[in-house]
């Protein structure tokens, strides 16, 4: 039942990790490989619980590495195929954010049981002056009515002391759900909601629902954050500040959700009617905000240049002065989004007005 | 707050952006630009700073020296000293300027203030400057004077002028002051950011953070638990190309007098009651303060000076340092210095510390080891805790930075066998975020404008009058320089030096 290999139980397979992209700063990344793996079908809960320790029992005597773990990741999920994705991810992330992964997966409307797998990763640091690090991740695939009922199948693997964060891929958990209540913060991606702009509106409404209850973490958001970044800063240089309060009109393009968050943040931050809001579907992110004050105009701009893999940022006065910045395209990878939204597991009320004015957009 | 800053509205489209900080719009002025230190740390700094989003996009640089050279060779320099640069550094080539020029002559300094209003008309900058001496610490008095004839050394409304130098400040006591003084004489103190990129180190920071933001070894941080300090900074390389500059300076000047001094003030040092600058650097000073400065009678007993010879590091032959270019054959330079120190106050009163850096040395380690006192009854036989060693806490600071606790454990198995475990924990296998090089994180912090890892006059003055009774002692011949074999951890003196106490140096 135990060996060493990759772990190929619930059809899970570890795909790649995401790369580091193109310009970003490079990150000390390693591919984590699995070290020991248990599976087995139709388990009890209780051999789950005890293979986690007989793993490390037997990774004790061959390796030198330490096991850390700085939170829980509970990742939920009923689609295979968002699963592979996503545990390639947490893998990458593992070897430098460590935690006890769990993944969940419900499949309520099958024969009753529980299959699970339990396997141990090690992540080798770049430096040989550093210490690998020891991982563990649990899969569990949970059919029948106990599909229902995942709180009382995840409590017993959340570390104590430690943040437990659960992670929704997919569709967004029913707020009344007694498993959120294991969880210090969700993390969920608004770029996945949709197809249409009322089912935008509808995900908006309970994502404010679940902030109510604690921090919620959106991917989209802090994929986004580069952007609003940059055109924050067009803002800060003393001359360029005054247009703030005087804005008459912001374009925003981008894809349904991104493009309605970024429309959202601005209307509610400048204060904005909707009207003055033209938000355009498009490919790439494009954001460009009009202003007049006193004689002056100003148009600040943040956008990606056509096969190009940098953003540009620039602001343009009339009377001539101008200021630009470039930066290479940032990474918007799910590992990135995913170490990011870990990192700063805190509600954003920024966050929460943009969804707010973003659901009326959506309406 | 001031009228100004009330008339300015808030950036709301910052809000929530504000848990990562970034420098605001400005000017970095280099003097020394077409120097080494520019090219090899400053730059690429900058560029990585301008790759994590942490410029603004109203930044400029102005590079100042004496190397004749155009706007557009020193854009190329820019552009050579970060190769595989990201498109935002072409963008602050783009802005920057340069200006040749003697630091003597007052043509030079009106030429910059010229060219920093039209940066500042051009690109929006504001009047934030930040002038950093990249030069020879010889030109910083006369830079600093400069500056200041022409109205650069005072901040424009709204504005700040920021003066960065760094290491040595000073050879000795009297220059460290003269040097202080040319300083004061046109920036106040509160303008002035001393570099010890030590201080930029993100796990010199961390003992700060394991001393201030943990109940559980703060009320054992003191003499009723701690039976001794070691500090060790340790390399393995020797004096490589630097050999010209080492004879000079010693590993007293080098390392002792700043980087040491740093590492001991921030283990030494009381809980500050806020941690923000003057509340941390008021602590540090008070801790340096109660450092017993050495007296010239006892300084045979408490300090040793050493100079490496041949030997084998790291699996290689390596050459003495007396056979190393740019070194005196009869050089008196120490290359490795073992100290006992001792604090005088309430925490560590009869703690002795024990300090030794050097060069050449087995294995490239800066750590702070606590040792802990034995327990006052050992109840086992003696057999059974044969493996057994005082608690130990050690701060590894580089490389693999972290935190280790040893402690006794029960070896498994049906006889009661108590030994040494670890309890490791690694900085680097916890947190995802590839920490900012020293420079980096000091760059920013000058253009921000938070002092509080830079070092303050009254740091420099405390930690020259420590240092200083060593300096005269062996400048006048009244100790012997020792010879240490390459690739061991220091001459035999070094051991005594520990050994009369009963006490043993860490294998780090």
């Amino acid at each position: 039942m135990s060996g060493t290999g990759k772990p190929a139980n619930l059809d899970l397979a570890p795909a790649a990790p995401a790369g580091t992209p193109e310009g970003s700063v490079p990150q000390p990344a390693r591919e984590a490989q699995p070290v020991h793996t248990w599976e087995k079908t139709n388990a009890g809960l209780g051999e789950v619980i005890e293979a986690l320790p007989d793993l490390r029992r037997q990774s004790a005597g061959q390796e030198t590495a330490t096991r850390t773990a700085v939170m829980t990741l509970l990742m939920v999920t009923s689609n295979a195929d968002d699963s592979e994705d996503c545990l390639a991810s947490v893998r990458s992330l593992g070897a430098h954010h460590p935690c006890r992964v769990v993944v969940l997966r419900p499949e309520p409307d099958t024969i009753p049981g529980l299959d699970a797998s339990a396997s141990l990763w090690r992540a080798d640091p770049p430096s040989r002056e550093a210490h690998p690090v020891l991982f563990e991740e649990v899969q569990l695939r949970v059919r029948g009515q106990a599909a229902s009922h995942l709180s009382s199948i995840a409590g017993p693997f959340v570390l104590a002391d430690l943040p437990a964060v659960m992670w929704f891929p997919g569709a967004l958990p029913d707020p009344a759900d007694p498993l959120l209540k294991l969880a210090n913060a969700i993390v969920v991606d608004t770029r996945n909601l949709g197809p249409s702009r009322s089912d935008l509106a509808h995900a908006y409404r309970t994502l404010l629902e679940l902030a109510n209850h604690q921090p919620v973490v959106d991917l989209s958001w802090v994929r986004l954050q580069p952007w609003r970044e940059l055109l924050a800063g067009l803002f800060e240089p003393e001359r360029s500040r005054h247009f703030l309060q005087d804005v008459n009109a912001v374009h925003v393009k981008g894809k349904l959700g991104p493009r309605h968050m970024l429309g959202g943040w601005l209307m509610s931050q400048l204060d904005l009617r909707t009207r003055e809001l033209h938000l355009e579907d498009a490919k790439h992110v494009d954001i460009v905000v009009e202003a007049k004050h006193a004689d002056e105009t100003g148009t600040f701009q943040v956008s990606r240049d056509a096969g190009s893999r940098a953003v540009w940022a620039k602001a343009t006065l009339s009377g001539g002065t101008s200021h630009s910045q470039a930066l290479p395209l940032p990474d918007d990878s799910l590992t990135s989004a995913l170490a990011g939204a870990v990192s700063n597991l805190r509600a954003d009320k920024v966050w929460e007005h943009a969804l707010v004015a973003a659901a009326t957009l959506a309406s | 707050m001031s009228a100004h800053a009330a008339a300015l509205p808030a950036n709301t489209l910052a809000e929530g952006l504000d848990t990562v900080r970034r420098a605001p719009p400005g000017v970095l002025v280099v003097f020394g630009a077409s120097g080494d230190l520019t090219h090899r740390k400053l730059l690429p700094a900058l560029e990585r700073l301008s790759r994590r989003r942490l410029l603004p996009a109203a930044f400029a640089i102005v590079g100042v020296a004496r190397t004749e050279m155009s706007d557009d060779e020193f854009r190329d320099l820019m552009a050579d000293a970060v190769p595989n640069a990201g498109p935002g550094w072409s963008e602050i080539i783009k802005n920057s300027a340069y200006i040749a020029g003697e630091y003597a002559h007052p043509d030079t300094f009106s030429a910059l203030r010229d060219k920093l209003q039209e940066i500042e008309a051009n690109l929006g900058t504001g009047a934030n400057r930040t002038y950093y001496l990249a030069t020879i610490p010889e030109v910083f008095g006369e830079v600093a004077r400069a500056l200041g004839r022409v109205g650069l050394n005072k901040p424009e409304p709204g504005g700040s002028a920021r003066l960065v130098i760094e290491k040595p400040f000073g050879r000795d006591i009297d220059t460290a002051r003269q040097l202080d003084a040319a300083l004061h004489e046109v920036f106040e103190e509160d303008q002035i950011y001393r570099i010890d990129h030590y201080l930029g180190k993100e796990t010199v920071q961390n003992v700060l953070a394991l001393r201030f933001a943990n109940a559980i070894f703060e009320p054992l941080w003191s003499r009723n638990y701690i039976d001794h300090v070691q500090i060790t900074v340790a390399e393995t390389v020797g004096v490589e190309k630097r050999g010209n500059f080492y004879e000079t300076a010693g590993a007293l000047r080098d390392i002792v007098q700043n980087h040491v001094m740093q590492v001991l003030s921030l283990t030494l040092m009381e809980p500050p009651g806020s941690i923000d600058a003057q509340g941390i650097r008021d602590e540090k000073v008070k801790a340096l303060r109660s450092v017993v400065v050495p007296k010239p009678a006892e300084i045979p007993n408490i300090a040793v000076r050493a100079q490496y010879d041949s030997g084998w590091v790291e699996g290689n032959a390596v050459p003495g340092y007396r056979q190393e270019d740019g070194v005196s054959p009869q050089s008196q330079t120490e290359t490795y210095v073992a100290l006992k120190l001792a604090c005088d106050n309430w925490r560590w009163a009869g703690v002795p510390i024990y300090v030794r850096t050097g060069k050449r040395l087995p294995k490239r380690v800066t750590e702070v080891a606590l040792q802990f006192k034995a327990v006052p009854h050992l109840a086992f036989p003696q057999d059974a805790a044969r493996g057994l060693n005082p608690n130990a806490l050690v701060m590894r600071i580089q490389p693999d930075e972290g935190v280790t606790l040893r402690f006794g454990a029960k070896v498994p198995g049906q006889a009661f066998m108590v030994r040494d475990v670890l309890m490791d924990f690694s900085y680097g296998a916890a947190f995802l975020e590839e920490p900012p090089d020293a420079y980096e994180r000091l760059l920013l912090d000058a253009m921000v404008g938070d002092p509080t890892l830079f070092i303050r006059s009254d740091e420099v003055d405390t930690a020259w009058t420590i240092v200083q009774p060593l300096l005269d002692t062996w400048g006048s011949g009244g100790a012997p320089l020792s010879g240490y074999a390459s690739g061991t951890w220091g001459p035999r003196q070094a051991d005594t030096l520990i050994e009369r106490d009963g006490r043993q140096w860490r294998v780090p």
